[in-house]
């Protein structure tokens, strides 16, 4: 498969999930990863790497890491493809939905839907966190990274920054 | 309600200059959790909304698929400007950030065959992946007391994590059930 043929096909595969990515984009991570691999696109250790690039920059870093996938495979345009399917088609919802918003706002089966769809979103986070881990895995002094991130961020009001550069700067010591 | 707003639009029209830039703060400053920027920027500094429209807005974009600030950065510029004011406030959150990330990303992953390079990425995102585990177990502790809840999260977490099913076949797999288990106990409780 040449490239502007990957980028198209990955583009495709990001409108699908970012359409049914309920819980934000971190819950479709896995399926993002299973279908680059699958395909040989992007190996472990460079999924990992864009991980780690877009979590440190500000801003968007779900698009921007999706973004940066869409660069490996077609450059610029790749980039701007995946750019625009991962925050394209659910734009479009939010604002078809903004605009019906009112006339379904007090309907119960809003609610139960959202009681319904908060635990299965909640699990596809952590799944994504613990596919990205796995990713990431290079022996179990990365593991104690992992682990020590978790126990921070649950039992610290530690800015999730200090986190990271804690983990960049054990990394960049050679620990790992 | 739509009346107030159109009331309140005629009287002072926010510029969509300041929509753009308010929401590329939010962008930039939202490292870790563009929410709690949205809301402090939106509802304090601005005061565009008030509590009240901002957690309407926010329920409305979580039960919605997507990036969820993406969605509320969409429904401020909309309620404010209508659809030229949701561009102008996505593309405030989207465009700079986006091209500066995609810049020094690029740059970055160039080099990233280096060795120092590689070991410092490597340990950010074994870091980052830690927080997103945390995030998860945080958004899942209000939840603890339903046990099927529990249940729902821990099936959702293993079809993606150890069976590698796609994502479209978990979600239909499981949301009908879940949602369904969901409305008895909501028909039982008083």
């Amino acid at each position: 498969m040449n490239n502007s043929s990957a980028s198209v096909a990955l583009a495709a595969h990001l409108a699908l999930l970012s359409s049914i990515s309920f819980g934000g984009f971190p819950s479709v991570l896995p399926d993002v990863h299973n279908f680059v691999a699958a395909n040989g696109w992007v190996t472990d250790k460079e999924f990992a790497n864009f991980f780690a690039v877009s979590q440190v920059m500000p801003g968007p870093n779900m698009i921007l890491m999706m973004s940066l996938i869409g660069l490996k495979l077609g450059g610029v345009p790749g980039a701007i493809a995946s750019a625009l399917a991962t925050f394209g088609p659910p734009c479009v919802m939010y604002y078809t939905a903004f605009r019906l918003w009112d006339r379904f706002r007090d309907m119960p089966w809003q609610r139960i839907a959202r009681r319904g769809l908060a635990p299965l979103t909640i699990g596809l986070v952590i799944a994504g966190g613990y596919v990205m881990a796995r990713a990431a895995d290079t022996g179990w002094p990365s593991v104690v990274v992992t682990a020590a991130a978790v126990g921070l961020m649950l039992a610290t009001r530690l800015s999730p920054l200090w986190i990271l550069i804690a983990g960049g700067a054990a990394g960049g010591l050679g620990l790992l | 309600m739509t009346q107030a707003v159109g009331v309140k639009r005629a009287e002072e029209r926010v510029a969509l200059a300041a929509l753009f830039v308010s929401f590329l703060k939010v962008s930039l400053l939202g490292f870790g959790g563009g929410l709690v920027w949205a809301r402090r920027v939106v509802v304090d500094q601005q005061r565009w909304l008030d509590d009240h429209e901002f957690a309407e807005i926010l329920t409305l974009c979580q039960l919605m698929p997507g990036p969820n600030i993406v969605g509320i950065t969409l429904c401020v510029g909309s309620r404010l400007r209508g659809p030229i004011g949701a561009i102008a406030a996505v593309a405030g959150f989207i465009l700079i950030p986006w091209t500066v990330g995609l810049a020094l990303g690029g740059v970055c992953l160039r080099y990233a065959h280096l060795a120092v390079l590689q070991n410092i990425l490597g340990g950010l995102s074994a870091a980052a992946a830690g927080l997103m585990i945390a995030t998860g177990i945080r958004l899942l502790l209000p939840h603890r007391s339903r046990r099927t809840a529990l249940l729902f999260a821990a099936l959702a977490f293993a079809g993606m994590a150890l069976t590698k099913l796609p994502l479209l076949f978990v979600l239909l797999g499981l949301a009908p059930a879940s949602i369904a288990v969901a409305g008895i106990a909501s028909a039982r409780a008083p």
